[in-house]
């Protein structure tokens, strides 16, 4: 089974076969990084602009790199830009606090996507990624292009956070 | 080993060292005053919605990929026609002076048994054939070059 790495090479030759098989191994993964990343506002049009931006990268790839950590950098930086341009609505703690007082007990009260809405964009890339994907500190430091210490200190920022707006 | 306070915190979110964990907690009020907190928000995570993509959207990316692909299909082609032409003329100089010197070496043996205006013809024939012979494997060269990138790029899937 050729890796990803050497699809994404037959992409940069204008393989469209090879794109067919990138795309469905990370459609999934994709997707959600990119919906739990953007509350799951414009999901459907970063997730393609992501995939453009790669094959038009694609000739510049790096072999040496490993092909989900390239993809997924590509998919960050369009979630940033797109954060930058769109503002999505803001998260007023008071809403969090509101929607525990509603709920039976804190953890029916609260859902993940206001949590994490909560959160700083770095601090939620970082929890999103090592959380929902899975991916070790080396590899998200990578994607984030920040050291691994300051992975440890955001995720450390994040969960102090998330604790306090669990817990009111 | 023993685990930092925040290094608790990430391990019980994230799973993994539990035994030292628990140690951890045991000794540590901060970090068990902290572990309801924690239990609240590894709930809510772990009941968030695991988004789905609709159906098609691959496709759509497909279709909206298929001319950067053609570019880069192009690009990749030039780039292996230029890298085919620049070695073919990097050895050009040495086939044209290797040529010229069979050339006038067998012009020197055709004057010495035929008159020189048909020793000339005969050398100045053969030259003119040698150099069209010559013109038309250059010319050869990006065609094959270019029939050798559509092979490598369909090769991963061979």
């Amino acid at each position: 089974m050729p890796t990803d790495e050497s699809l994404i090479a037959a992409v940069a030759r204008g393989d469209d076969a090879a794109l067919a098989e990138l795309t469905w191994r990370w459609e999934r993964p994709l997707f959600q990084f990119i919906h739990r990343h953007t509350g799951g506002q414009d999901v459907d049009d970063l997730y393609q602009d992501t995939w453009l931006r790669a094959v038009r990268a694609a000739p510049r790839f790096d072999p040496g790199r490993r092909f989900s950590t390239w993809l997924f950098q590509i998919a960050l930086n369009l979630c940033r830009d797109w954060h930058r341009k769109v503002r999505p609505d803001p998260v007023d703690p008071a809403d969090i606090d509101r929607m525990a007082a509603d709920g039976a007990s804190t953890d029916a009260g609260i859902d993940a996507r206001r949590l994490l809405a909560a959160l700083p964009e770095p601090q939620r890339a970082v929890v999103v990624l090592r959380y929902f994907h899975d991916l070790g500190e080396d590899e998200v430091a990578e994607i984030l292009g920040c050291p691994r210490g300051t992975v440890k200190s955001r995720l450390h920022h994040a969960l102090r956070k998330l604790m306090e707006l669990a817990q009111r | 080993m023993k685990l930092s306070c925040d290094e608790v915190l990430a391990a019980r979110l994230l799973g993994g060292a539990d035994a030292m964990v628990a140690a951890h907690v045991a000794t540590c009020p901060r970090c068990a005053a902290a572990m309801d907190g924690l239990a609240a928000v590894r709930a809510a995570l772990a009941d968030a919605p695991v988004p789905t993509p609709p159906p098609g959207l691959s496709a759509r990316v497909h279709h909206a990929a298929a001319p950067l692909l053609a570019a880069n299909a192009r690009r990749a082609t030039h780039r292996l026609v230029g890298r085919a032409l620049a070695a073919a003329l990097l050895v050009l100089p040495v086939v044209v002076l290797v040529d010229l010197r069979v050339v006038q070496a067998v012009y020197a043996a055709l004057i010495t048994i035929l008159p020189a205006a048909l020793g000339a013809y005969v050398v100045a024939s053969w030259a003119v054939t040698l150099t069209a012979l010559l013109a038309l494997t250059y010319a050869a060269i990006p065609i094959v070059a270019e029939r050798q990138a559509t092979a490598l790029a369909r090769t991963i899937h061979v």
